[in-house]
């Protein structure tokens, strides 16, 4: 699976979970950029992200994401 | 009261209670509520409406979900996250309703279970169906 892959993924899960589709995600957003990116819905984008690719996270790596960039990068280091 | 570990739980666990609905339940929601709506209200405008009697507040039937998960499932550890429900059959005094919950799903990594939920009346009607995202802390 590629970056952009991954990448592209990523965005139809956050238009879901945020139900907005002009989202455009960078590497470099946070929470701080997204209205409605809280801890509920961080916790639902995590449950989102490990059904749509079939992956487990624990609960350090989670607590250390600062960025999306370093969750699309988590997530191509557990798919491959 | 129940009080699981995130470890207890297993997929296809569930809990269920039964409650009547008493017409001091529906004068209590509405004094929480402000909700004055006739047809949970007024006798006559409810069978007006083709109902046999005053209509229990879809969100009173709902309201059980807090014990179902805070009590039962997983009980003293629940932290609720979301609800969604569907209010498929009216509810009325004198019902007597069985709440259920079904874990359909555990998500190890942030400690949450996936609830299944439905609660049927005393013919086993279902009168709500839903799901329940609760944490488990």
């Amino acid at each position: 699976m590629t970056r952009e892959q991954v990448f592209k993924d990523l965005t139809e899960i956050f238009w879901d979970v945020f139900d907005d589709e002009d989202i455009e995600l960078t590497d470099e957003t946070t929470a701080d950029d997204i209205e409605d990116w809280d801890s509920l819905e961080q916790i639902n984008l995590v449950v989102a992200c490990e059904k749509k690719f079939n992956v487990k996270f624990d609960m350090k790596e989670i607590q250390n994401l600062k960025n999306v960039g370093e969750m699309v990068d988590t997530i191509l280091a557990k798919v491959g | 009261m129940n009080n699981y570990k995130y470890e207890d739980l297993k997929v296809g666990m569930s809990e269920s209670f039964t409650v009547t609905i008493t017409p001091e339940m529906l004068d209590s929601f509405k004094g929480i509520t402000g909700d004055i709506n006739p047809l949970h209200n007024d006798e006559d405008f409810a069978k007006a409406k083709g109902h046999q009697g005053r209509v229990a507040y879809g969100m009173l039937t709902a309201s059980f979900l807090s014990t179902l998960a805070g009590v039962y499932i997983p009980g003293e550890r629940s932290l609720i996250q979301q609800v969604e429900t569907k209010f498929a059959n009216p509810v009325y005094i004198g019902d007597e309703l069985t709440v259920k919950g079904e874990i359909v799903e555990l998500v190890e990594s942030v400690q949450r279970l996936e609830l299944k939920v439905v609660i049927t009346n005393q013919n086993g009607k279902k009168v709500l169906r839903g799901k329940m995202g609760i944490l488990v802390v």
